[in-house]
């Protein structure tokens, strides 16, 4: 755990001091909500039914660029292999990364949220469904993106290798569930009515993490 | 008789079809000063690699203090150090707090006490709060110096330490190197540089074609530069 403790520290303290996903993540989500709304403009449209997939477009797309350079920026720095020198199991290298980036972008998505419903001011009936969805989303949406992140650091155009590895998998699992229990939730739905979408999610979280926990091992020192 | 602390037999690695080591054979001892010289692309920081347990060699046998290396092991990373020509350093953390990272990493007792003290030992410690974006390279590689002995390692590898630094930073890193040698650790190096490595060299050997192809203990310069240029000029044809 020490080791777990010391890799988040050093995470967060890097991040704040660079800025690299905080400003990138800010960027993007500020961009594809703006844009939204003024697309949507000039047609009718409804409010509810919409604003679910922009506020989880949002996220997806938030967190993909903004975990990308996680893993390379410790190849660019050379810094990964005094990591592996280290006599600590690489899964605590995973997790440290995991805890730290799950940090910045959960304060992230709450300020993006923020901004969102400034521009699709939609009716929230239960904001803790709302909250407990967005929480187990970006779970899944960090621990897989973590991961990815570590394979594509190792590929060339990792840039472009990122977003072709985590769409598939993300698109169909978290983000498809996520889009219709947040539908939902929006249009009336309380905790309760969506708790067969948060078990599946959940479940993915898990999935994900583990797999995570396991791989990387190979991932890093291959 | 100094105790054998790292033995290499029959090491071998290839990468796809290009076979890099082709049966390394070596012996480091208790205080050694070892360095091994090669020309480029002769498999240096391959090998380097596989004595400090950052890449598996395909074939042969490794064994540090005695125990078989495995790559994984955390027992064997502990009596490590491993010094490259990248610092391994975070740029947006100052040097203290870069030591402090790395000697949690490593479970360092008396972390605090140990971090001044190795500040001070590299000359560093008044710049410890100031962010190594702004060291100059031969401070980093002090720094990285540092890092590498933070956990009091057995044995410290070195990978083209003097890449980049001027005349008055690889003098001061010759010296550090020296006392801490002095101090009982011992040190495998590899370099391309006869010029700034065979000075402080206890003993040499020169890389060709995947082999340690010659080996001396002390010796003269002249004499060593002479068979290390006819080892290149066979290997160039």
């Amino acid at each position: 755990m020490n080791a777990v403790k010391t890799i988040f520290l050093k995470e967060l303290m890097v991040e704040f001091r660079s800025k690299q996903m905080i400003n990138s993540y800010f960027i993007l989500s500020l961009m594809i909500i703006t844009s939204f709304r003024f697309a949507f403009s000039v047609i009718d449209f409804s409010l509810t039914q919409l604003a679910s997939p922009i506020l989880w477009i949002t996220f997806f797309f938030g967190g993909m660029f903004s975990l990308s350079p996680i893993y390379k920026r410790e190849i660019e720095q050379g810094t990964r292999e005094g990591l592996l020198l280290a006599p600590i199991s690489p899964s605590s290298i995973y997790l440290g990364k995991f805890l730290a980036n799950l940090l910045v972008i959960s304060c992230l998505e709450l300020f993006t949220l923020l901004i969102f419903f400034v521009f699709f001011p939609v009716d929230t009936p239960d904001l803790l469904a709302l909250l407990t969805l967005v929480a187990i989303g970006t779970i899944g949406i960090v621990a897989l993106g973590n991961i990815i992140s570590a394979i594509s650091s190792n590929l060339a155009q990792s840039e472009v290798m990122l977003p072709v590895l985590l769409v598939p998998v993300l698109l169909f699992t978290v983000i498809m569930s996520s889009v219709s229990a947040t539908s939902n939730v929006f249009a009336g739905a309380h905790l309760l009515d969506v708790m067969q979408e948060i078990k599946f999610i959940l479940a993915f979280d898990v999935v994900f993490l583990a797999v995570g926990y396991l791989l990387i091992d190979y991932i890093l020192e291959d | 008789m100094s105790e054998k602390i790292l033995v290499a037999k029959d090491i071998t690695k290839s990468f796809g079809r290009f076979q890099v080591l082709n049966g390394i054979n070596l012996t480091i001892k208790r205080g050694d000063r070892y360095i091994l010289f090669g020309s480029n692309g002769a498999g240096k920081t391959t090998l380097v690699k596989i004595l400090s347990t950052i890449l598996p060699a395909d074939s042969g046998e490794l064994t540090l203090f005695g125990k078989k290396i495995e790559r994984r092991s955390k027992d064997i990373k502990a009596m490590i150090g491993f010094m490259s020509h990248e610092p391994y350093l975070y740029n947006e953390l100052s040097a203290r707090e870069n030591l402090n990272f790395y000697a949690s990493l490593y479970s360092v007792k008396d972390k605090k006490e140990r971090v001044e003290s190795l500040l001070k030992e590299v000359g560093l410690y008044h710049r410890s709060h100031d962010k190594i974006g702004s060291f100059s390279r031969g401070m980093k590689q002090r720094l990285s110096l540092a890092r590498a002995i933070l956990h009091a390692p057995d044995i410290i590898f070195l990978d083209e330490p003097y890449a980049g630094l001027d005349i008055r930073a690889q003098e001061i890193l010759n010296d550090l190197i020296i006392r801490l040698n002095q101090k009982g650790k011992t040190f495998f190096f590899i370099t391309h540089d006869i010029g700034k490595g065979f000075e402080i060299a206890k003993r040499s050997g020169v890389l060709s074609k995947g082999r340690i192809v010659y080996e001396v203990e002390g010796g003269e310069k002249k004499a060593f530069s002479e068979k290390y240029r006819e080892i290149i000029r066979e290997e160039t044809g």
